[in-house]
């Protein structure tokens, strides 16, 4: 690697200063991703124009492809990937990253009239090119099977985009650069032909450029393969790399899991595959990482010695209102818990990495995965919505959805204790809770610590020591917040306690909005930057611990306790929670 | 159980939780200051046999422990019998009911005026002190009860949040003023005042307590004529001192003894009223009550901690006082040092006021005593900002024009022992700064090892976690933390983790005055100095003070409403500290 950083500033320095200077300044940056390096430095070159981003990976400069055109970098190291050196962040990254005005990229939607597409994927493109944080020569096509002229696939794009509530000017006129830019081409999913066609127009948008294709598969976990098949046999780039976003569910279980990873693996590579946990792009869970490693005062605390339970929280006050179709075969367990949810805690119980780089830090996460026991069924509550009616409005059960069979034992909510069998966690208790028709929404994770030993307040507190412990909550959405509740005086002349927050409100401390997690996938995904995408292995591990679970209560057909819509959720969790002596942080009288 | 709680405060506190306790808002209100007073209120005649024997075993354990010098002095009780003198209070309490007297000598003074009768009104305001008291002012102006009266009700407001009645009591608190005019120094003149205290307190068990708002160098006087001619027969006599104590070891230790020749220790109730401030009683609750802080509170993690006092007026005319004694026995030497001390102390045993001034002790012996080459002296000039034209301390027509007494000093500070050897111990105070400020500030070391190391520049202590708890004004508690700047790139800023108390408490919070006044009463002496404690303080300190005099080091100058002498932040960069309230972030 030492070579390779040398040869690095040379061969840059050869043609740009800049590089050069960059290079030299630090040298160790090869190791990194490039929205690592300097902060300030590049985040502000990024601003203002997109090349000279590109120009903070260095390492990008070895295969510097300038006068490549005919040759794909993926094609060499590609079984190197999995070893999670940088080698390949570089090699991929550079395929368009060095040549602003040589390279394009092309992002392809299949699915492109489906609601993920309309609501997410579209508004977050046009918001990285507001933000102008795409590449100069870039391509959007949208393909489906409806039947759609360009117009009216702009139409219908143009109806979501919205500009950065603090960048109100020339928004429209960005919106309509924006659209010109989209494409529409109609096709089936598992047709070659029709995507051999879609690469024609590909290829004549790309104009000979170094090109660089990123598909986007929003579309049913079913035709996946097919897509992917198609994709990567008729429209994958010639010349540059082919890249795959691919978004849950993958798998119902440990086989159909592995089932659907060794097919995409017949078509694509690892390093071509980005499975997208939208949990992991949101700005708090980013932060979660630089609070504890950037931070003293947090990772001397952040092990069993210090905290007591950790929680991890998702509510959401709507039901699936008539689309429980997709959810129905699911359920919260899957859609919500063993992806986001577990996501969060690896992330939040993962030991320190040796670099950000995303190989260290999917490594560490796997390492917490495996290091889990399996979720064993009485450590496990489900729940199931059922019709409420509150002040004239009534509220349908979960099987009043039409879409959902009647005598459905699909659990709407889930509460489960978890456990990490590692020096750092032994006998913690990570607790999980999920989901839907609950009287808040909220997504948040809270730490609680033990008492304080031997406390010489204690007299203050009454007779439950652990009811005024420290507190540490992660508020993921909505209002992003990170607050640590302390025990202080109340001001007067008594020697009364309470517990106050010190706390940092987002919306108070920075003005500007935050940015939509698609926006940041997408992103990392064009860059190549895989820390934030979860890897085979990491899939695995994570069904191999609900997989016996989830079996289980298909098996004995456990049925959901009830809870009304809107209430705070079966009381089944409370009875988990007291089992390893928690109280769930959110439902306290406090909140 | 009950009986080891040693003051009537813990008392309370032991009996209210059934009373008490509030979960509808899910704090933790075991006892609530309101409660905390009814409590009192009801308890206080019940358990006077308890308290008073708590408060003698206290004593006891107290007098064993540390002082044992207290020979046979006019109030001293034999110390081998003490408790037949406690039996017979216990026994006369019962029967009559107790009066607290509380005479204010000097009350024709300015802090009086402006501390002192606004706070024992507003103990009053709120219930604090005992149904059967009286309030008698002492000086040598000629006054009567109504012209006291007429000076106090000038001073004299409610708490912003409880506006109503506030007449009233006001009203119902002056006609329990009375006023008496006499000599410091005759032995005559108080004892008319207490033939005159004995007519309020009707044969009832008589509480009595002076504050001696008069100067040094007539305390001793004071102390002799009150023990002598005015000290309750039948309950407790103590006595309110503020600094100075004196202007070095010596003439401290002269000082003690010479109280001590008519006062017992836990007689005396030496005042620092920075240790009544809500921030600096916070702080022992936040260390101590908190299992976030004490793993981090120790040389392995923190870095450097900082006391900083600023005010931004100059002596304003009234140097007089003030240049006799200049900044470092005025404000570093008492109030910063006691707020180091409860701030390095170990864990005491217990909240009980010994075991607290034992641990505060220790910490002051631990210390180096001052070395000249780690203080910076300075002094304010003249200054002209826009048409205004700010004086020189030099220029105050009671400062002699040569004067050398520092208004600024900064100064670094250790401790030898396990939990904070090789820190850094800065304390800064002065006058005529650019802003009125006192804060504690904790710099934490810098990540070992840090990831993110690439975002934070060259310098890794520049951006380390900083808790800064803010005393005056504006109290408020933060913790600065690294934080992502939310957007698509990785840009780190701090932002900080905070507890602005005005927005959190809209309650006003007591003065300072207010809160010691009314331990005193109780007998707490937990915000007291101890001699012992004095003793180790000015130890540090008069050896430097002595070759600061003696050397006739000149302060460097520094312009009115500037942010002080330079010399400061050199003397920081020996330690390798930058000072956390210049740094730009939060000027």
């Amino acid at each position: 690697m030492a070579a390779l950083s040398s040869s690095t500033a040379l061969s840059s320095s050869s043609v740009n200063g800049l590089h050069q200077r960059i290079a030299f300044s630090s040298p160790p940056s090869f190791l990194l991703p490039q929205r690592f390096l300097s902060a300030k430095l590049s985040l502000q070159c990024r601003r203002n124009s997109h090349p000279n981003m590109v120009l903070m990976e260095d390492g990008a400069a070895v295969t510097r492809p300038t006068h490549v055109k005919n040759e794909t970098p993926l094609n060499e190291l590609n079984e190197r990937l999995v070893l999670g050196t940088s080698l390949e962040e570089s090699n991929d990254a550079a395929g368009f990253d060095m040549n602003g005005d040589e390279s394009t990229v092309s992002i392809t939607v299949v699915g492109a009239s489906g609601d993920l597409a309309k609501k997410k994927i579209f508004p977050a493109l046009f918001a990285l090119y507001y933000e102008g944080f795409l590449p100069k020569h870039f391509t959007i096509f949208g393909y489906a099977r409806s039947k759609m002229t360009d117009a009216e696939l702009r139409n219908m794009v143009s109806r979501t985009l919205t500009c950065r509530i603090d960048k109100r000017e020339n928004c429209d006129e960005k919106m309509d650069e924006f659209l010109k830019r989209c494409f529409y081409h109609s096709g089936q999913y598992d047709s070659q032909e029709n995507f051999a066609a879609l690469d024609k127009k590909l290829m004549a948008h790309e104009g000979g450029r170094v090109s660089n294709r990123l598909f986007y598969l929003s579309i049913p976990p079913n035709i996946f393969i097919d897509a992917v098949r198609c994709a990567s046999s008729s429209a994958s780039s010639g010349n540059g790399w082919t890249r795959v976003i691919v978004e849950k569910p993958f798998g119902r279980d440990s086989e159909s899991s592995a089932a659907m990873t060794k097919s995409l693996k017949q078509y694509l590579k690892e390093d071509q595959i980005f499975r997208i946990d939208h949990y992991l792009g949101k700005e708090l869970v980013e932060n979660l990482s630089v609070l504890r490693f950037s931070n003293l005062i947090f990772e001397p605390l952040w092990s069993r010695q210090y905290i007591r339970n950790v929680q991890l929280i998702f509510s959401e006050d709507f039901g699936t209102e008539g689309r429980g179709g997709y959810f129905d075969h699911y359920g919260i367990i899957r859609d919500i818990m063993q992806n986001h949810l577990l996501q969060i805690l690896a992330l939040f119980a993962m030991e320190t990495p040796v670099s950000l780089d995303a190989e260290d830090t999917r490594n560490e996460k796997v390492k917490v995965l495996r290091s889990m026991r399996p979720l064993r069924l009485e450590d496990v509550v489900t729940g199931q919505y059922k019709s409420h009616t509150k002040g004239g409005v009534s509220y349908p059960a979960y099987t009043d959805d039409k879409t959902v069979s009647k005598d459905s034992l699909t659990p709407t909510f889930a509460a489960a204790a978890l456990f990490i069998d590692n020096a750092r966690w032994d006998g913690v208790p990570f607790l999980m809770k999920a989901g839907k028709a609950l009287h808040t929404r909220r997504t948040e994770i809270r730490v609680q610590f033990r008492h304080v030993p031997g406390n010489l307040y204690n007299r203050n507190f009454g007779t439950d020591l652990d009811r005024a412990t420290n507190e540490l909550v992660i508020r993921v959405q909505p209002d992003e917040a990170i607050y640590l509740k302390i025990n202080n005086k109340v001001p007067g002349l008594g020697m009364r306690l309470d517990r106050s927050h010190l706390n940092l409100h987002y919306a108070a401390r920075y003005s500007k909005e935050i940015p939509d997690a698609y926006e940041r996938l997408l992103l990392d995904a064009i860059e190549g930057e895989r820390r934030l995408f979860i890897r085979s292995d990491e899939l695995d591990a994570a069904w191999a611990l609900f997989t016996p679970l989830l079996k289980e209560l298909e098996e004995k057909k456990i049925i959901p306790e009830y809870y009304p819509y809107g209430s705070r959720g079966p009381v089944g969790a409370h009875y988990l929670a007291a089992r390893y002596n928690v109280r769930w942080g959110d439902l306290g009288v406090e909140q | 159980m009950l009986f080891s709680f040693s003051n009537l405060n813990s008392w309370v506190v032991g009996l209210c939780p059934p009373l008490t306790i509030d979960i509808t808002f899910g704090e933790i209100f075991f006892c609530s200051a309101s409660a905390r007073l009814t409590c009192k209120l009801k308890i206080y005649k019940l358990e006077k046999k308890e308290k008073f024997l708590t408060s003698h075993n206290r004593f006891v354990r107290y007098m064993r422990s540390n002082f044992n010098d207290g020979a046979g002095k006019p109030l001293a009780n034999d110390h081998s019998e003490p408790q037949e003198i406690e039996a017979s209070v216990t026994a006369s309490s019962e029967k009559v009911g107790s009066t607290l007297s509380i005479t204010v000598v000097g009350a024709s003074g300015d802090l009086a005026k402006k501390k002192i009768f606004p706070a024992l009104f507003a103990l009053y305001y709120e219930d604090c002190l005992p149904e059967d008291f009286t309030v008698f002012g002492y000086a040598r102006t000629k006054l009567t009860d109504e012209e006291l009266r007429n000076m106090i009700s000038k001073t004299l407001t409610c708490r912003i949040d409880k506006k109503e009645n506030c007449e009233d009591k006001m009203d119902q608190f002056l006609m329990r003023c009375f006023y008496y005019s006499g000599l410091y120094s005759s032995e005559e003149h108080f004892a008319v005042l207490d033939s005159r205290l004995k007519e309020k307190e009707a044969g009832k068990l008589s509480n009595r307590l002076f504050y001696l708002s008069i100067p040094p160098n007539i305390f001793v006087d004071v102390a002799k004529c009150a023990s002598l001619r005015a000290s309750s027969a039948t309950g407790w006599t103590r006595v309110i001192v503020e600094k100075p104590f004196g202007r070095d070891s010596e003439s401290s230790g002269e000082l003690t003894r010479s109280l001590k020749q008519y006062l017992r220790e836990d007689q005396i109730f030496r005042i620092d009223h920075y240790l009544g401030k809500e921030l600096v009683e916070n702080l022992s609750v936040l260390r101590f009550s908190n299992l976030v802080f004490e793993p981090l509170w120790s040389r392995n993690y923190i870095r450097n901690v900082q006391f900083i006092f600023s005010e931004d007026f100059g002596t304003e005319g009234r140097g007089g006082y003030f240049d006799n004694y200049g900044i470092i026995r005025d404000i570093m030497q008492n109030h910063l040092l006691q707020i180091l001390a409860l701030f390095a102390m170990e864990t005491p045993v217990s909240l009980d006021a010994e075991d607290i001034r034992n641990e505060k002790v220790k910490v002051l012996r631990s210390m180096q005593p001052l070395l000249l080459e780690n203080v910076i002296v300075g002094q304010y000039k003249g200054h002209n900002k826009g048409s205004k034209s700010y004086p020189a301390y030099t220029d105050d027509p009671t400062v002699p024009k040569g004067s050398l007494t520092p208004t600024f000093a900064a100064a670094a500070l250790f401790l030898n022992n396990a939990r904070w050897d090789g820190v850094p111990f800065l304390m800064k105070a002065g006058k005529a700064l650019h802003t009125k400020r006192a804060e504690i500030r904790v710099q934490f070391r810098h990540v070992p090892g840090n990831l993110y190391k690439r975002n934070f520049g060259t310098d890794l202590d520049k951006a380390t976690n900083e808790l800064v708890l803010r005393l005056q004004p504006d109290e408020a508690i933060y913790l600065k933390i690294n934080n992502k700047v939310p957007g698509l790139g990785m840009r780190l800023d701090r932002s900080d983790l905070n507890l602005l108390y005005r927005s959190r408490y809209p309650t006003e919070i007591p003065d300072a005055y207010e809160r010691l006044v009314l331990d005193a009463i109780e007998g707490e002496r937990r915000l007291f100095i101890r001699s012992d404690e004095l003793d180790a303080a000015w130890a540090l300190f008069t050896p430097l003070l002595k070759e600061l005099e003696e050397k006739k080091i000149v302060p460097e100058l520094y312009p009115y409403g500037s942010r002080g002498p330079v010399g400061a932040h050199y003397l920081a960069a020996k330690y390798n500290v930058r000072w956390g309230d210049l740094s730009g972030e939060d000027s």
